[in-house]
């Protein structure tokens, strides 16, 4: 699956160096590192020190536990503690990790994975077929209670074989195919020993915890059997809470911090002409929307909702909410998939057609009101602008997460929304697949649904990409998310790291094994 | 404030302790129904748009968020007796534990900022009365007003640029305090949030006590110890500073009372993890039993301020301290 992928190369991924540096004018620190080649974006990767990643996790403090990381904060400290049988390749396309060898049969009714070997836990123990089922079932026990359980809502967790001590086999509900396994499995299905205890978490991860201060800080020490030979690299990880974007900049700025993930593009500017600090830029399929409420009016009504595509300009969108730090979309998700349809066209920003089809509606002076998550804000306000010149009054209302999220979630008429990179059929999964748990569109289509119901069982590329450009069309025509942009990942750096490099992913700053400390202080 | 009646300075005491409690817990029921009152709740709050019905119910159960409320507050009321302020919500830690570093550290910093502020404002204040009208007093007392109405978050970001990131970077710009470590063997993490709640207090202080002790300077009893040739030196220190204290002695207390949840910008700005933070952070998280420990913490810290805030007038106040009128 993965080697039909077309590696589309790093064209848009650049490392905006800070200016300075390159001119000479830094201190002599920074001077000498600008003048070996290549320092700042390879080098030879060093042993020692302390990397300290600072994030910003909103009012969350996060746990550690394995199978239900529930904030951005406790994702990034899982990379850090838990290994998985796959992880993301820099295409964000899975690839075999702790798996040595993974496959699924013909009509993807089982999924057979071996385990490398000899394997270790931080502990010592070793890890075979026995860990990788706890895990499994662990992640879906009811008992758990873990959101991310419902993407793999079809794994049958009274039948997963133990075929021998290093290989395991998969099989799903009544008998049926599921093509995302490694999709689904990979982002929260950490390996644990049978024995895990979440207040004490051990993991097959690059660093093993030492210390753990909720809502401040994390300290992490290297795992010398980490199954990558030779890394990690640095000594330590020291992952620091930030409750806001400006202090934790600061920090890096003042040499507190080395790495800051996901920054703000309105940060970008800012730090460009610092020598201390440069921004990778990582161009992802990272998506934000605004998402129409197809059970509510006037979005029932389909011209409504063309009209909505239609009057979005994009550009602007993507110049002004992401500070020119993205692409326009096409009301699509998952461009990286294999089975995306390249050949729909690209919606225009059309205002006339779009007062004209609101016209036929008869939604002249169509009031709106477009609830905005956290992060969403930009973007609403920017839409609110474009709206007016088609006459409809879109009144920006912002809420705190814990609404955004709460009781009303699947309510809101019109709200702000996107998802981080997913292959096709998980990213439906998520959103407005039959089965999704969070589908804020109430989107339904008969025709869609049975699609699904094959594509999903389908793991031939080329046939599953026929079944998934027909469902393409559908949400491009009918859906009920307007896709605006896919925007940059962007990670901020201090001069002193060596081993972030732009990805098509949001993980450059994540990928704790390969990031090395390159003077230790 | 009652008046301690002759030889009942005891029983004076023992009421204003009674009538504190019954402030402290009114303030936990209130604080107990507004956490109901907020939209949504904790379950989703915790797991986010993600989760399905069948892990919601689960962790709500798991909550007890399926039993009645009067009950939900009754266990809680029981815990906090017991000393039991029960787990997080978000994280699974003892609330007690969560709390009792970032009580520490808000203490830390208070008794930091309020001791040079008290300092500072005794000091400028006294100045300013003792010149007042003149060139000194319009110029301290001008540049406490303009002081007083930049906002917290300026001082904090210019003092940031200034002495940590651009100009002159001496100074961490975020206080990342060791946990597990008192605050006071890290003081330069102390320092830039202490000089922001410096600059933020000492002008409401300093202006509380130079009008207390103009007051008392021209009163009637220091202008007839002058005429009674009591000389002027005595007269500012065994007569008008006493008295002038006092009104300098109820700000003081009412700054910390303030201080004590609310330098909420202060621990933003400069990352500093206190309690006003993490009360903000829980209402964020809907994280029911940090929001109550919290509140409950600070509501209890404003009551016994108070209380020693009008322990200290009584002293300090011949009338009152003898219980004669």
């Amino acid at each position: 699956m993965n080697s039909q992928i077309t590696r589309r190369g790093f064209l848009g991924g650049a490392v905006l160096l800070g200016g300075a540096a390159l001119v000479g004018c830094a201190p002599d620190a920074q001077r000498q590192q600008a003048a070996s080649p290549g320092t700042l974006q390879d080098g030879t990767p060093r042993r020692g020190g302390r990397l300290r990643l600072g994030v910003v996790d909103g009012d969350r403090a996060g746990t550690l536990d394995a199978h239900k990381p529930l904030t951005i904060g406790s994702i990034i400290r899982g990379f850090a503690v838990y290994s998985k049988l796959w992880e993301w390749n820099a295409e964000m396309n899975w690839s075999p990790a702790l798996a040595e060898e993974t496959e699924a049969n013909a009509d993807a009714t089982t999924w057979t994975v071996r385990l490398r070997q000899g394997l270790e836990f931080h502990n010592g123990k070793t890890i075979t077929a026995d860990d990788v089922i706890f895990s499994a079932r662990r992640l879906t026990d009811p008992a758990l209670g873990s959101p991310w359980a419902a993407l793999l809502f079809t794994l049958d967790r009274e039948r997963i074989d133990k075929v021998d001590e290093r290989t395991v086999r998969f099989h799903f509900k009544d008998g049926k195919g599921f093509v995302p396994f490694p999709d689904t499995f990979t982002n929260f299905g950490a390996i644990v020993p049978v024995d895990y205890d979440p207040a004490k978490p051990v993991g097959a991860g690059p660093y093993k915890l030492k210390e753990f201060t909720p809502g401040q800080r994390s300290l992490f020490t290297r795992f010398e059997n980490y199954f990558k030979d030779g890394q990690p690299y640095a000594d330590e990880l020291e992952i620091i809470d930030f409750q806001d974007e400006a202090s934790r900049i600061a920090a890096l700025q003042a040499g507190q911090i080395s790495l800051a993930n996901g920054i703000g593009a309105d940060q970008v500017r800012l730090l460009q002409g610092d020598p201390r600090v440069s921004v990778v830029v990582s161009q992802t399929s990272n998506w934000q929307s605004f998402d129409l409420n197809l059970s509510k009016e006037p979005f029932r009504d389909e011209r409504v909702r063309e009209a909505f595509r239609l009057l979005t300009d994009r550009k602007e969108l993507v110049e002004r909410a992401l500070s020119g730090h993205g692409r326009v979309a096409n009301d699509l998700y998952s461009p990286q998939d294999p089975t995306f349809d390249r050949s729909i066209a690209q919606r225009p920003y059309d205002v006339e057609r779009a007062k004209a089809l609101l016209k036929a509606a008869g939604q002249e002076n169509l009031q709106v009101e477009l609830v905005s998550g956290e992060g969403g804000d930009a973007a609403a306000l920017v839409f609110a602008a474009q709206a007016k010149k088609a006459g409809v009054t879109v009144t920006v209302k912002k809420v705190d997460a814990a609404t955004f999220n709460g009781p009303r979630r699947l309510d809101w008429t019109m709200s702000t929304g996107g998802l981080l990179t997913e292959s096709f059929l998980s990213s439906a999964l998520h959103l407005d697949a039959p089965v999704s748990a969070a589908n804020k569109t109430h989107f339904s289509d008969p025709r869609f649904t049975e699609l699904f119901e094959q594509a999903i069982t389908q793991p031939d590329v080329a046939r599953r990409a026929e079944l998934v450009h027909e469902m393409q069309r559908i949400q491009h025509a009918k859906g009920g998310l307007v896709i605006w942009g896919f925007n940059d990942a962007l990670d901020a750096v201090s001069t002193g790291v060596g081993g972030v490099v732009p990805e098509h992913t949001q993980f450059a700053t994540w990928r704790f094994e390969k990031l090395w400390v390159k003077e230790t202080t | 404030m009652s008046r301690p009646a002759t030889g009942g300075r005891g029983r004076w005491l023992l009421r204003r302790v009674a009538y504190g409690a019954t402030a402290v817990w009114a303030t936990s029921v209130v604080v107990f129904a507004a956490t109901q009152a907020l939209p949504s709740d904790p379950a989703m709050a915790i797991l986010g748009g993600d989760a399905t019905p069948e892990s919601l119910a689960r962790l709500r159960l798991d909550l007890g968020l399926d039993r009645p409320l009067w009950q939900r507050y009754l266990d809680w009321l029981g815990g906090v007796l017991t000393g039991d302020l029960g787990r997080s919500l978000d994280s699974g830690t003892d609330v007690a534990t969560l709390l009792g570093g970032r009580i520490a550290n808000s203490l830390a910093l208070l008794l930091l900022a309020l001791s040079v502020a008290v300092a500072l404002a005794l000091a400028l204040g006294l100045f300013a009365a003792l010149r007042r009208g003149g060139l000194a007093d319009r110029v301290v007392t001008s540049t406490a007003v303009s002081l007083q109405a930049v906002p917290g978050f300026v001082v904090a970001v210019a003092l940031i640029v200034l002495l940590a990131t651009t100009v002159w970077p001496v100074l961490p710009a975020a206080s990342l305090l060791e946990p597990g470590l008192s605050p006071f063997a890290q003081l330069h993490y102390l320092v830039l949030p202490a000089l922001t709640l410096v600059v933020a207090e000492t002008p409401y202080l300093l202006r509380q006590v130079r009008s207390s002790v103009v007051e008392a300077l021209e009163s009637d009893y220091a202008t007839a110890a002058r005429l009674r040739g009591v000389p002027e030196r005595r007269v500012i220190w065994r007569h008008a500073l006493p008295n002038g204290l006092v009104p300098a002695v109820q700000a003081t207390a009412l700054t910390t009372g303030v201080l004590l949840g609310g330098s909420l910008v202060v621990e933003v700005a400069f990352s500093y993890p206190g309690l006003g933070g993490a009360l903000n952070a829980a209402v964020g998280a809907r994280d029911i039993p940090v929001i109550q420990a919290a509140a409950l913490l600070i509501a209890g810290g404003v009551v016994v301020v108070n209380l020693l805030a009008d322990l200290v007038t009584v002293l300090l106040t011949p009338r009152l301290r003898t219980g004669e009128s």
